[in-house]
This record gives C-alpha cells, structure tokens and sequence, in this order.
C-alpha cells in the first residue's frame, strides 16, 4: 500500500490530479499493443500460417502425413543438416573457447583483448554470400588457399574429401561465424574464472590438470554447453551461405528454398513441413540454451 | 653465505618460473596467429581476386604486384540494376531502422516505466525470431500472405516489417541495455517536476541520454538489411545483396568486388558508429 502511494506521488507530482490507481492498472497492458499487434501480424501469424500449411491436407482435414513425409522423403537433407550443425558447432565450442581463453589471458598488447571481441561481434554476423564469396576466392579450386597449399605439398583437393561446396566445405565456411560466436559466449564465462580459484586449487596440492577437471571445466562447463546448442540452431538454419556455395545443396534450408520457389501455388505442404521441423529443433536447442545461460550466469557475477 | 646462496636459488627458481610462463604463452599465442590467419586470409583472397585480373594458375612472386585495378568495380557500378537495388537497399535499410526505433523506444520505456512486470514477456517475444529463422519465417509469410494479402507481397517494402522482426533480438538487447543504463525514473520525474511535457522529455532528455544503444541498434539493424539475403531471395525482391549474387554468375570478379564493397561499406558504418558513441557506449554492455 505504502509503495503503491510513493509511486504514484513520484510519476505524477505536477501531473493531473491523481486517480484512482485500480483502472489505470488494467488499461495499462493497452501501451503494449503497438508492439504485440506488430509482433501478431509479422511473427505469429506467419508461424501460424507454415504450421497450419504442414498439418491441414487440400481437403481441410488434420493431417500427419505432411510432417512424417518430410522426415521420410528428405531424410538425406535432415541427416546432412544435423551433420554439419553437429560437426561446425562442435569445431566451433573447441575453436572458439580456445581463442576465448587466448585472448582473455594475453596481456602483453593491451587491445588484443578488444580487438578479439570487437571482430567476433563482426564476424559472427558476416555470414551470407559475402562470406561464401571470400570463401570460394580461398578455398575453391582456383583458391589462393588452395595454391598455396598445394605449393606447401599438402593439396586440399589432392584426395577426394575436401569440396567446398561439399559437407567439409561448409563447417570450414561456417567456422568463420561459429568461433567469434562461440568466443562471445564464453568470454564472460572465462572473465568469471577467479585467479584466487587457481590459487586455492595450488595450494591445495592440484596440478593445472587437476585445475581444469576440478574446477574450471565444471564452472565453464554451462556456458560450453549453452554455446553448442546455440552453435547448433546458427548452423541448423544457415541459409544464405549455403546457398551461395552451392545453390543444390541438400540441406533443409536450401530445400524449404527450392520447394518454395518451384512451387509458385504453395500446394505442396513439404517446405512448410520442412519448416516446422526447423522451428521445432530451434525451439528445443534455443529453449536449452536460454536455460543453461542462466545456470551460467551464476558465476559471472562480479 | 647463506643469504646469497638463498638468492641464488630465488633467482634462478624465479628464472625458471619466467620460463616456464613464456613456454606456458606458447599454445595461447599459436591459437591467436592461427585464429589470424583464418580469419584474415579470406579477406585478403577476397581482395585479390576482386582487383587483380591474373589467373591463380599465372599467380607467382613474380607476378605478385602486376594488374590490379579497380576496374572490376567501376564496370559493376555502370550495370544497369547497380544503383537502383543499391537504391533500394538503403530505402529498405532506413525504413527498418525507422520503424525498429519508433516501436521498441516507446515499448521500451514503457515496459520500464509502467509495466515492469511484462518485461519477462517483451524479452521472451523478442527471442522468439531465433526460434522462427528467416528461411521459415518467409515460408510462412508466403503461405499467409499470399492468399490473404497479395498486394502486401507485391510491394518491396513489404521486407520492412519482416527485417525489423528479423532484427529483434539483437536491437531489442541493445535498446533495453541503453534504458537500464541510465535512471529513467529520475529523469522522467526531473523533467516532469519542471514542467516539461511528454514529448519534451523523451526529446530533451531520455533519448539523448540514450543515444549510443540507440545508435548501436540502427548500426545493427542496418547491417542485417544491406546483407540480407535469405528472405528477398524467396520473395523475388531485388535487392542489393541479390544483384551481388546474380552479378557474380555473369561475372565473377564483378560480384566479388560488389560483396567486398558490401564488407567495407559496413565497416565503415561500424568504424562511424565506434567514433561517435567512444565513451558512451562504455557503460552499456549488450550481452548475447
């Protein structure tokens, strides 16, 4: 009751004449439509519209076979997908904590700290075709890369593994956003990491190795985890520099793109089924991540 | 004697110890040279190909500084569809920017000055379009407005709405980083308190006050549009990032250089953005 009347004396001292609290209150939510109405027309209903168009069949009744079509039918594009997700985010986690960790414990030039975390909040937004472009000018048969390489008697192409269009290819492209994006989720998680704890960990009679399985992987440990997941739905839904390597590519994005653009009527339910699955793995991974973010937090308290 | 044997012994131990930190920095600085290399060398390939116009079988030490121009730019800027999906590139980039600031300030401050118990929700809706990523959020823009709104696709400023939802995690972070920064309710009562309406106190004093997260979200906002692909690709829009890619199967060294124009271009917007809000921005920490 008390706070309730100091509150409303300091957002209204030379306003009108004060109120009754109670209706101000339940209009209240009306300043937030602008936003939710926005939100309605331009997320919700067209989320909305790909899951009603992968469950309703052309005679307007409930169907499973949409949804289980494209498990079946595309299930080469799932598995590559969850491949190269898998594969790019945990290159990713190991790469990105490791350049984290670099750059959090260098001390000598003083600005490699935020110059690493300037460029990774750059880089891990460049994906797209500019990416692929500088990719295909690299590593593409004709590569500076690839020529240098192959003078240094190591030829990317010499055994037949290596396509950049192909699975090896992308995790290599998708690298360049998955470390700065992995860098800027562990470099609070390793700032927390206390000197004192190394320390206590010493005195204590502990090796460095004791050190790390002991104390600074479990610490670390929800924010690598967290990091995977979000790693894994970046890849998962990786469109434009996919796309760009290799407009065939068989993976869910790039198919949900054909299907939608060879399919001008929008009968066929398969991109909007493809597309459900993809909102269903974003949900789940995104949803863990949010949880583990906030185990992780725990300790990055100042 | 024996202080100086004690010495001895410190120094060398401390000697060793030295040594054993630098050995220590070993594996540190190869990740770093190593990240560096990865992560320049695109870049410099990039920059190669676009502006010197020697095949990479010819490409030697000798040959290293022979043909490079800017031709493969200039030639690019005379195409036809160069200036007006540049044109409209911008057009989409400012109307983004516009709308993404005039619907998340006001919602912002509201939440923060009215409504604080909705700010778990407005944070869980503004997460929501990494759950929905553009691919799906276009499938379902086709399925919905196709049948229901043609003329709203029709249009290429129908992107607008959908890269302001496209751009909302990162702008919303950024927005609210800016209002928690500062006291708001302070503000809003000094300023009430002296008589300033409205209006006025979001102008004269919570805005300005403000200015580098929202400088920071249409930095952000701007970049998203003038590198998008995904959705005006499915949409049929031509859009600048689109022409690039076209530009690239007639021409390659053409479309190289246009996506290394794109890069720069960026960067300089970044390097802008760093200059003008150096300081300011220190207190305001956007966490991903």
């Amino acid at each position: 009751m008390n706070t309730a009347v100091s509150e409303q004396d300091g957002g209204r001292t030379t306003g009108a004449a004060p109120g009754p609290a109670r209706p101000r209150r339940s209009f209240a939510w009306l300043g937030l439509m602008p936003f939710l109405l926005f939100l309605f027309l331009f997320l919700l209903l067209p989320t909305y519209g790909v899951i009603r168009k992968a469950f309703i069949a052309k005679d307007h009744t409930f169907t499973w076979t949409g949804i289980s079509d494209a498990i079946t039918k595309e299930r080469a594009a799932f598995s590559q997908s969850l491949k190269v997700s898998i594969v790019s985010a945990l290159l990713g986690v190991v790469f990105g904590t490791l350049l984290a960790y670099a750059a959090a414990t260098a001390k000598r030039p003083k600005w490699l700290r935020s110059l690493v975390s300037a460029f990774s909040g750059v880089a891990a937004n460049m994906g797209g075709i500019v990416l692929a472009f500088a990719f295909i000018t690299l590593l593409g048969r004709q590569g500076m890369g690839t020529k240098i390489l192959t003078a240094a008697g190591w030829s990317p192409y010499g055994s037949d593994w290596f396509d950049l269009t192909g699975f090896w290819g992308w995790n290599v492209v998708y690298l360049y956003f998955q470390i700065p994006l992995m860098v800027l989720v562990t470099l609070p998680a390793i700032d927390g990491l206390k000197a004192s704890w190394r320390e206590a960990s010493a005195s204590l009679g502990g090796t460095a190795f004791t050190y790390w399985r002991r104390v600074g992987l479990p610490v670390l440990a929800p924010s690598l985890l967290g990091g995977f997941l979000l790693l894994f739905a970046n890849a998962y839904s990786a469109f434009a520099t996919a796309y760009a390597l290799n407009t065939t590519a068989n993976l869910v994005p790039v198919k949900i793109a054909s299907f939608l653009q060879g399919d001008i009527s929008g009968r066929s339910p398969m991109p909007f089924a493809l597309a459900t699955w993809m909102i269903l793995i974003m949900g789940a991974s995104m949803g863990s991540y949010l949880l583990l973010r906030k185990r992780a937090e725990r300790w990055q308290q100042a | 004697m024996a202080t100086s044997m004690s010495m001895s012994t410190s120094t060398s131990s401390g000697r060793s110890e030295k040594r054993r930190r630098r050995l220590g920095r070993l594996g540190p600085n190869l990740v770093l040279i190593t990240a560096a290399v990865f992560f320049i060398a695109p870049l410099v390939s990039m920059t190669r190909f676009a502006f010197q116009t020697i095949p990479m079988v010819k490409l030697g030490w000798s040959t290293l500084f022979d043909r490079w121009s800017l031709k493969s730019l200039t030639e690019a800027f005379k195409e036809p569809f160069f200036w007006p999906t540049l044109a409209l590139s911008l057009k989409l980039a400012a109307g983004t920017v516009f709308i993404t600031l005039a619907l998340l300030i006001p919602t912002g401050l509201y939440v923060h000055l009215r409504l604080p118990k909705a700010r778990g929700l407005v944070e869980f809706l503004t997460v929501l379009p990494y759950v929905v990523p553009p691919i799906a959020l276009v499938a379902g823009v086709a399925a919905f407005f196709r049948p229901n709104a043609r003329w709203f696709l029709n249009s290429n400023y129908s992107l607008v709405p959908l890269y302001v939802v496209m751009a909302l995690p990162f702008t919303y972070r950024s927005i609210d980083a800016g209002i928690r920064a500062i006291d708001v309710r302070t503000l809003v009562d000094a300023s009430r308190s002296l008589g300033a309406s409205w209006p006025a106190t979001l102008r004269r004093v919570l805005l300005p006050n403000m200015s580098a997260s929202i400088i920071a979200s249409a930095f952000l906002t701007a970049t998203v549009v003038l590198g998008e692909f995904t959705i005006a690709r499915t949409l049929a829009k031509n859009t600048f990032p689109i022409f690039s890619f076209d530009y690239f199967g007639r021409k390659a060294q053409g479309g190289i250089s246009l996506a290394l124009f794109t890069l720069v271009g960026t960067t300089a917007l970044l390097g802008f953005f760093t200059l003008v809000t150096r300081g300011k921005a220190r207190r305001q920490v956007t966490r991903f």
